[in-house]
This record gives C-alpha cells, sequence and structure tokens, in this order.
C-alpha cells in the first residue's frame, strides 16, 4: 500500500537510548523447530554450531530452544518496549539463520512502518527562531504629521 | 524569464531614480526652492556603507576574535548546534538528537563514532562558520549508533494504462539511527 494507507510514526528511541549507556533491546528470542522436518534442517544446525556462541555474545538476551513438532520454524523475538516480532526461517541455510538473528539483534522494537522525518530534535531552535524582525535595526520614521 | 522583469523593472527604478533628482534639482534652481516629500522610494532601501579603512577593519576583527576566545575559554555557552556533513547530507544537529540514515553504517550498535566534517558550529551568542570545513582540533562531535534496521517494505510499481503493462517490486532499505551524544568546542577538546 502507499505511505497514505498505511501508519507512520516519528523517528524516535525508547526510553532515550544512548544517551547515557548504550542498552540492546532486544529482551527474549525463542527458536522453534521441529526435530525431523526438511525445513527445520538448517536451523537444526545453526543450534549444533552458533547459539551458544550467540547467546555468549549477546549477554543481555535470554535464548530459549524449543523442538516441538510444526512445519515451519520460526524466531519470536521479544522487545523491552513489549513489541513481539515474529520472523519465518523455513528452507535457511544456518548462516541466514544466523543473519536473521543479527537483525533482530540490532533493532529496537520499534514499529517497522514509515517514518516521517528521519531526524528528531527535542531543541530545535538555539539562537532563538525567526521572526521579521530577526536582524533588522530599529529606526525611528519620519513622519510629516504633528 | 521573472527573474529578467524583475531586474529591468529595477534597472528602471534605479535609473527614473538617477534621473529624477537632477531633474528636481534642475527645476528647484530655476524655480522656487522647496522640499520633496520623502517617499519610501527617495533613497535606497539598503544601507549607506562607507568604506572602513584597514586599520579599523583589524582591530575589529581583533576584538572580534578575542571576544570569542574567551567566551569558548569561559565555557558558559550552553548548547551547542552544528553543521555535519554525513552520509551525502547535510544536517544541523545538538547534543541528544537522532539522525537516520538509509544506507549500512560498517559499525555494529553502541559504538561511538566521531563525525568528522563539521562545517558550521554555533551557540548562542557567537558563531564559527568554517571554509568549508572547521578543523578538526577545533570541533569533535560523538555519536553512538543505535539501531541498525530495515526500512518498511516500499512498493515500487510501474503501470501502464491499455498496454497490459505493470511491474511491481518491493524494496526494503537499511537503516541507521545515530544518536548525537555530545558537541565539543576547544579547549575543553583532547
Amino acid at each position: 500500500m502507499t505511505s497514505r494507507g498505511t501508519p507512520s510514526r516519528f523517528l524516535k528511541s525508547v526510553l532515550q537510548n544512548g544517551v547515557g549507556r548504550y542498552v540492546c533491546q532486544l529482551k527474549r528470542i525463542s527458536i522453534m523447530f521441529s526435530k525431523k522436518g526438511q525445513t527445520s534442517l538448517g536451523v537444526r544446525d545453526f543450534i549444533e554450531d552458533g547459539v551458544v556462541d550467540y547467546a555468549k555474545k549477546n549477554s543481555g538476551t535470554v535464548v530459549y530452544v524449543s523442538p516441538e513438532s510444526c512445519n515451519k520454524p520460526r524466531i519470536v523475538a521479544e522487545y523491552l518496549n513489549g513489541n513481539v516480532r515474529e520472523e519465518t526461517v523455513a528452507g535457511k541455510t544456518s548462516s541466514q539463520v544466523f543473519e536473521v538473528l543479527t537483525k533482530l539483534t540490532s533493532q529496537s522494537g520499534l514499529d517497522v512502518i514509515r517514518i516521517r522525518k528521519p531526524f528528531h530534535t527535542d531543541n530545535p531552535s538555539i539562537q532563538g527562531l525567526w521572526h521579521p524582525f530577526t536582524n533588522r535595526p530599529l529606526t525611528p520614521r519620519n513622519d510629516d504629521k504633528v | 524569464m521573472a527573474l529578467m522583469a524583475t531586474l529591468r523593472r529595477t534597472c528602471c527604478l534605479l535609473t527614473s531614480r538617477l534621473c529624477a533628482l537632477p531633474l528636481a534639482a534642475a527645476r528647484t534652481r530655476s524655480s522656487v526652492s522647496y522640499d520633496l516629500p520623502l517617499t519610501s522610494l527617495s533613497r535606497p532601501p539598503w544601507r549607506e556603507t562607507r568604506p572602513v579603512p584597514e586599520e579599523e577593519l583589524r582591530r575589529q576583527h581583533a576584538a572580534l576574535t578575542s571576544a570569542v576566545n574567551r567566551r569558548i575559554e569561559q565555557a558558559d555557552f550552553g548548547r551547542l548546534f552544528a553543521v555535519v556533513h554525513f552520509a551525502g547530507r547535510q544536517w544541523k544537529v545538538t547534543d541528544e538528537d537522532l539522525i537516520l540514515v538509509e544506507n549500512h553504517v560498517e559499525a555494529a550498535c553502541g559504538d561511538r563514532l566521531r563525525l568528522e566534517k563539521v562545517l558550521l558550529v554555533g551557540a548562542r551568542d557567537f558563531t564559527l562558520v568554517g571554509r568549508p570545513l572547521l578543523a578538526k582540533e577545533l570541533v569533535r562531535v560523538d555519536a553512538t549508533v543505535l539501531e541498525k534496521t530495515e526500512s518498511w517494505p516500499k512498493v515500487h510499481m510501474v503501470f501502464w494504462k491499455r498496454h497490459r503493462f505493470q511491474r511491481k517490486r518491493i524494496i526494503v532499505q537499511p537503516q541507521t539511527v545515530l544518536r548525537i551524544n555530545r558537541i565539543q568546542v576547544a579547549p575543553a577538546l583532547t
């Protein structure tokens, strides 16, 4: 749909992240896969190789790995602001699953919709807002009327 | 076209003004002397500037630079803003504000960056303008990479009516959000 027909938001951060310390916004990651399905092959390989390293690297995120009988393996990411994002990883290789995970980690939980302006300031004016009398000298008028 | 018309109009105005004064002077000399009423066109709208001697100019510049240096040393200027060239665009930037860049920045989330191309730095009372850039020893702009996402899926569609031609493509661009942490002016710089 066009940008007029879809919701939009302004650029913002969750609780002024970055002003003091940077906090990774990903709270919880759940990887659901099946032990025997063909589509979960890449996920199973990733769980063998890379999950532990990923969990150690992102110590602020909790990783849940749950095997269940499902056709479509998926990754559910929960963020600190309460948003939940689900990505299907059916038919992906191990490296592709890792890419999906890094993408989810580097996102904040804000909605992926049109962002109206690519900047955000709380103090837009420092030297004062312009009005028609800025930088104009006050000159006395020469009136003929008494 | 409009520009040429306005130029011609201003030229006519100027010539008419220049012609009117000597004509009026000629008339006053010949007939009874009277003062022309002052109108908005009696003199040009710009200020009258007389050429300033070099000594005076040098003194003014020295006074200005010493005043600005004193302000910077005392460090009582308050909030600073800067115009920074980054990712092919110029941004007017203060402390604690956010910037969205529509491409991939080679830094992980949480890394601190230093934005080096600073064109202008200003405070409430003074501004430092670079030609075109300011020295790196003079200004320091620090930023943090907050998030690296993808944009919302933009629809790129081509449709020709009555030709049975349409193409649809979904474009997703990488985005990086930066937070400007701090802007510093010397002598607080390392």
